[in-house]
């Protein structure tokens, strides 16, 4: 076995010298691994010699055998002087008669490469590596150093493996849990985790929704106490968790959540919890927010309710126009034309209730939808000014049918009969008055006669408005031209 | 420690040189085998010093002593080394004498 020499030294030396070196240092090296010396001569940074030395039972190399850590000691060319018990045993090398060969055979090529490389760094400096070996069909990973080593006037190099397999495991384990863990902290639903006991053990943000202050620690069905909805009230939430813990998955059950803060409607789902083995170590916890479909639920029963009420009012209303039409109309032909009319003016307020999901509308558009089969509003003889408040449904309704009936007559009889006639609708809104009034003033028609008789389009314009006190229309016949105060409960105003 | 042992001797000793690191057990187990194999011997074949390296480790470079216990056979030349505790006796006994004819 060869050591390296100080340079400056060979040239001196005999070949009867070298050879007697190279004895020593082989003697030498027998020595340290035989146990039979405990102490070593080593030369330190500052070149300054020192004795490194291991006191009490233990020698340097009992110490060495007894370390956990794979220890080997390699010369400058790279042979192998040295290697401990702990890193006979992790790479499985012989107790004897053990070279370097025997540790290149575990590592496979690249390995092999990187182990080379970081020997041949480790001269100048401490390298560190990790790299992966198969043992006996076992993948481990493994941490290698190396670091220069000065025996007396020997170089070399001090390598150590350390098993780091279970700690990269850890690592991807945690690496793991992390990210279960982001990914229920990031989950929409409240997830709650509970041990077998139901005691809850971790708890999403979402949660915060259901159960007001940390749950964790905090049993399950105590904190959070559900009305399952659809159940007979044998099925409580303790059963939930209690079925979940002993394996069996529960699924969309809707329940009240009556004590929480915010969502109180959830779709509650049960699982059982099982890491690693099959053995059950708790339960996950999910509770859906059903707030915004319960709304949406109610809102559609409310609008069913709604539209039933609707058609049956326009039907009533549809039978009262034909009634109230046939006994005025004299004629076949003047009932089919006022019932058709009347009929259209309905359906154009319906129109644009249907657009507006039966929400409010405008003043402005049920003026203008009812006036647009006689007259555009961008025409100079109609004025429509201030009308942008808003109403309810059936305000918009009955104000659709006395605009038609207003407009009807204004064409067969009044202002809009002639080229010159003007139309002007404002809207005036007095302090103290529940109602907003619409003026609507007719000027320029011919002269103005009030009617002999009460028509149904009269009764129409008075009454229609009247399902409250506050609503109404009172009609005026000066001769230069009608007029009609409508008044538009404010119950059915909506703000803008 | 100059703790050199100085054997009496008509011819010329056999001069050697014991290097110790303090008290370790090593060190105190050569120096007895050492004591142990000079007894069994006539008196004044070996003139042996005994150099404490805890205490001096600047003297390790004159005979490039790397491991502790090493004995040196300085005398006669060509240095002799034997490394280890000397519990070995024959081996020791067989080291000394090479190359002393």
């Amino acid at each position: 076995m060869g050591m390296a020499i100080a340079v400056s030294a060979y040239d001196n030396l005999s070949m009867d010298e070298l050879r007697r070196r190279l004895e020593e240092a082989e003697d030498t090296l027998r020595a340290i691994r035989e146990g039979e010396v405990d102490a070593l001569v080593v030369r330190n940074p500052r070149r300054e010699d020192e004795v490194f030395t291991l006191e009490g039972s233990t020698s340097y190399h009992s110490f060495m055998e007894a370390m956990d850590l794979g220890a080997a000691a390699f010369d400058d060319s790279n042979r192998l002087l040295y290697a401990n018990k702990a890193l006979r045993e992790l790479l499985h090398l012989p107790d004897d008669t053990i070279d370097a060969s025997h540790i290149a055979a575990v590592l496979d090529e690249e390995t092999l490469v990187t182990v080379r490389g970081l020997i041949e760094a480790a001269k100048q400096t401490k390298q560190t590596a990790e790299i992966a070996v198969v043992v006996d069909s076992r993948e481990m990973q493994l941490l290698v150093s190396a670091a220069p080593l000065q025996l007396g006037v020997t170089r070399g190099l001090a390598v150590t493996f350390t098993d780091i397999t279970a700690k990269v495991r850890a690592a991807s384990a945690e690496a793991s849990e992390r990210a279960a863990h982001s990914i229920i902290a990031s989950a929409n639903e409240a997830v709650v985790v509970c041990d077998t006991n139901g005691i809850i053990t971790h708890a999403n943000a979402a949660v915060s929704a259901i159960y007001n202050g940390n749950p964790v620690g905090e049993v399950f069905s105590d904190i959070i106490p559900l009305k399952l909805t659809d159940s007979t009230g044998l099925l409580q939430t303790e059963d939930i968790v209690s079925l979940a813990v002993s394996g069996t998955s529960v699924q969309g059950i809707e329940a009240v959540a009556s004590q929480a803060p915010r969502v109180k409607d959830v779709l509650l789902s049960a699982a059982p919890l099982r890491v690693g083995s099959d053995k059950v170590s708790g339960c996950v916890i999910t509770m859906v927010d059903l707030s915004q479909r319960k709304a949406a639920e109610k809102q559609q029963l409310l609008l069913m309710g709604e539209l039933d009420h609707r058609v049956k009012n326009t039907l009533a209303l549809v039978m009262s126009i034909c009634k109230r039409t046939a006994s005025t109309e004299e004629t076949v032909q003047g009932f089919q034309a006022a019932f058709t009319g009347r009929i259209q003016a309905l359906a154009a307020t319906h129109n644009l209730l249907a657009d507006r999901s039966w929400s409010s509308i405008s003043i402005a558009e049920i003026v203008s939808a009812e006036l647009d089969p006689f007259v555009s509003s961008a025409q100079a003889r109609l004025k429509v000014e201030g009308i942008e408040a808003k109403v309810l449904p059936r305000a918009a309704i009955a104000l659709g049918l006395v605009i038609h009936e207003l407009a009807t007559n204004a064409v067969k009889y009044g202002a809009l009969s002639n080229e010159t006639g003007r139309v002007q609708v404002k809207v005036t809104r007095n302090e103290g008055e529940a109602w907003l009034g619409i003026e609507w003033v007719e000027s320029g028609g011919p002269v103005v006669h009030p009617p002999s008789k009460r028509g149904f389009g009269q009764t129409v314009i008075t009454r229609s408005l009247q399902y409250t006190s506050n609503g109404g229309a009172d009609l005026e016949y000066p001769p230069e031209g009608l007029r009609c105060r409508i008044r538009i409960p404010e119950e059915d105003l909506v703000a803008a | 420690m100059q703790d050199a042992t100085e054997f009496a001797s008509p011819n010329e000793p056999l001069k050697l040189v014991l290097y110790v690191a303090g008290q370790t057990p090593k060190s105190l187990a050569a120096i007895a085998n050492l004591q142990r194999i000079c007894d069994e011997n006539e008196p004044g074949k070996y003139a042996v010093e005994v150099i404490d390296l805890k205490k001096a480790p600047q003297l390790a470079r004159e005979h490039n002593i790397v491991a502790i216990p090493t004995l040196v056979r300085q005398l006669p030349t060509p240095i002799r080394k034997i490394i280890g505790d000397l519990s070995d006796r024959e081996k020791v006994l067989v080291h000394l004498k090479v190359g002393e004819e």
